[in-house]
């Protein structure tokens, strides 16, 4: 059998126009050079047949760089046959793979639930694994956030030292049952109303939202909200899950360097995601722990009334809601009441 | 000169030799085709739970560079999939005991990570390196060789520099690392050459300032002045900022490719404005609609436009370019460079 192509030998970029001849016992022999009227020996050689991809052009790689370059795909595919020690379906499975329709077809949906089910369940139960199995690095990765926060964003608390001491002495009873996270709660300004808690225990509280706050029940919820951030480790979590989303968009993008947006934005919507289902998982610790406390779930209602409130009077017209749901940290505050609705006729 | 018996008619017109002769450059990858490759990559590389990510990098670029053609003969990606594997791992393993030492030893994360910044010139070194030996072309590869120092000055002096003088010497600073790059290239044994000046990157700087200025600020003071066009006036932002992003693509592929030269081979590029723009939109636009399910046939569509804007104008054969030595580089290196790029 003799299979036309191209010959290059590897020292010199010269292209000769070339017959690969393959003998009756399916051994590559010679390869025959046409212009020059040369034949080249290639018995006993060792050689590789590149695996197939697409239209592109298949390659036999002989020793010292030489190649053979052809467009025959049935005829090499042939002689893979051939070839000892490789059973044909070991070689072109994969090319198969990407040229059946209807396997792509289904390669395309399984590869759509795949996905779907490691951004909804893979990556957030992986993440919450790691993060309650390595204590360590919940605790101490973290240790100067406080201090960050005080350069860049926080003020020192404008709060009375007296009306501090009262939260604080409010906060203690429950604090008592968490004594492996260490919960500390300190007063700050210049941010807006807004609590926080960061990973190494401390919550934080801000004087405005301190003042926005009408009873010592509507603190004690937030408070309890905030405990539920730092039992679950929502911020190692959080930092974790995002380090593991971009990998996996690296991955599937590739090295598309002009789509920064196309990639960027998915990851960005997709941890948006991710932080509204830990404010809810929030939420429900915190209305468990009211219950148990005996304190009435008003008061979660109302001071998540307040703080949207609060907020809402700052945007003029508020456009567009479903836009905002979709692109915002925190669950819809109607959300947030339902929640409660929903909690009251569980138990 | 030997004659090719098939088409010596053609050549005979082509009479006076050295002949000298334009050679576009042509991609022939098809969109469907890649979005198979592509989505059974994504397929394996989630069911190996990232293994076979090396497997697939190795077969996208394989697929890139084999449907590159320049005088009917197209490129070839050489790497193995095991040396890039290896190097993922070699990352990976960096990576957390990294993480690991920054939260037991803080004073060691700090002296890693000062080590880092001096290692960087190396690994971009080492990348390149290892890029330019893994493509080749007619069977001869590409090479590179830099020198740790230039790389240092590329990578961070000049660029320093650059902000140093509130950009006046950003165009040098770009200017720098192409010449770099591009001089310490080779293939085969045929140097690169890159001859562009200050003035030609400068130019590029001063137009699009001046396009921002000449464009922007009237609109900006019309605004300010009548209020009602602030519904319209954010919407000529967006649309000046993507023209602007376009035109700059668009002018450095064409300097880039117009100061390149290898031995008495020129190069040139002729990208315009408004076909990259439409390139880039309708790659945008389909993709967020198919919910990046054309993500890889956008990157053929991008790859076939700026091929087909490329033109090789060869004096004389290109028969001659003979392989470079066979280079011993440790493979450890080899795959530091790797780490570098996938970190």
């Amino acid at each position: 059998m003799f299979i036309a192509g191209i010959y290059l030998d590897g020292k010199t970029s010269k292209r000769h126009i070339a017959r690969l001849e393959v003998n009756d016992d399916h051994k590559i022999t010679h390869i025959h050079l046409t212009e020059q009227q040369q034949v080249l020996s290639f018995e006993q050689q060792h050689y590789t047949i590149e695996s197939r991809l697409g239209n592109t052009p298949r390659e036999i790689l002989f020793e010292d760089a030489q190649l053979f370059v052809c467009d025959n795909h049935d005829e090499i595919d042939q002689l893979i046959t051939w070839q000892e020690n490789s059973s044909p379906n070991n070689i072109t499975w994969l090319y198969r793979l990407e040229n059946n329709i209807k396997l792509i077809c289904l390669s395309t949906i399984v590869t759509a639930i795949l996905l779907y089910g490691m951004i909804t369940y893979g990556i957030p139960s992986a993440a919450k694994m790691m993060t309650h199995n390595v204590p360590y690095i919940s605790s101490a990765q973290f240790v100067s956030s406080l201090d960050v926060l005080d350069k860049t964003v926080f003020e020192e608390s404008k709060l009375p030292e007296q009306r501090q001491q009262e939260i604080r002495d409010l906060a203690a009873p429950y604090f008592s049952n968490y004594k492996s996270l260490k919960p500390t709660l300190v007063f700050r300004s210049g941010m807006k109303a807004n609590a926080l808690a960061l990973p190494n225990g401390i919550i934080v509280f801000t004087d405005d939202f301190v003042n926005l706050a009408e009873t010592n029940d509507e603190l004690i919820a937030v408070l309890f909200h905030e405990l539920g951030h730092l039992t679950h480790k929502h911020m190692t979590q959080r930092v974790i899950q995002d380090a593991m989303l971009t990998i996996m968009v690296v991955f599937i993008t590739g090295d598309v360097e002009t789509f920064d947006l196309v990639t960027a934005l998915p990851t960005l919507l997709l941890d948006l995601t991710y932080s509204r289902k830990f404010e809810t998982e929030a939420d429900n610790y915190a209305l468990a722990l009211l219950n148990e406390h005996n304190i009435p779930l008003q008061s979660f209602v109302d001071v998540m009334t307040r703080l949207e409130n609060y907020y809402l009077t700052g945007i003029e017209g508020n456009t567009n809601s479903a836009m905002n749901d979709f692109l915002s940290t925190h669950p819809k505050t109607a959300d947030r009441i339902k929640l409660v609705e929903q909690f009251n006729t569980k138990n | 000169m030997i004659e090719t018996s098939a088409i010596s008619p053609a050549d005979n017109s082509n009479q006076p030799t050295p002949a000298s002769k334009s050679l576009g450059f042509e991609f022939r990858g098809d969109g469907m085709e890649y979005f198979k490759i592509w989505i059974v990559n994504i397929l394996l590389t989630i069911v190996t739970l990232g293994i076979y990510s090396a497997w697939a990098k190795v077969r996208n670029n394989r697929y890139f560079y084999s449907n590159l053609y320049v005088d009917n003969d197209n490129f070839r990606y050489l790497a193995d999939p095991i040396t890039i594997l290896k190097g993922r791992l070699i990352a990976l393993t960096a990576l957390i005991a990294y993480y690991v030492a920054s939260i037991f030893l803080p004073i060691v994360a700090i002296v890693l990570a000062i080590a880092l910044f001096f290692a960087v010139p190396y690994f971009i070194n080492q990348s390149v390196a290892f890029t330019n030996r893994m493509s080749s072309y007619k069977n001869i590869q590409f090479r590179f060789k830099g020198s740790y120092g230039q790389a240092f000055m590329v990578v961070y002096i000049w660029p320093i520099l650059g902000m140093l003088t509130l950009g006046i010497l950003y165009p040098l600073a770009l200017l720098k690392a192409n010449e770099y790059f591009v001089r310490n290239s080779a293939y085969g044994t045929s140097h690169f050459d890159f001859n562009a000046t200050y003035k030609d990157y400068g130019m590029i700087f001063l137009t699009v300032l001046g396009i921002a200025i000449v464009v922007g600020a009237p609109i900006a003071i019309l605004t300010y002045f009548v209020p009602a066009i602030s519904v319209i006036s954010p919407l000529v932002f967006i649309v000046m900022y993507f023209a602007l992003i376009v035109y700059v693509i668009v002018s450095f592929t064409n300097l880039f490719y117009a100061s390149l030269s290898l031995v008495e081979h020129k190069f040139e590029a002729n990208l315009t404005v408004p076909a990259q723009a439409k390139v880039i939109l309708i790659n945008l636009l389909l993709t967020i609609v198919t919910f990046g399910l054309y993500l890889p046939a956008a990157k053929v569509r991008m790859t076939k436009y700026i091929c087909s804007c490329l033109t090789l104008h060869a004096s004389g054969s290109l028969d001659n370019f003979s392989a470079a030595e066979k280079e011993s580089i440790s493979a450890l290196g080899e795959e530091f460079g790797q780490v570098f790029d996938f970190a």
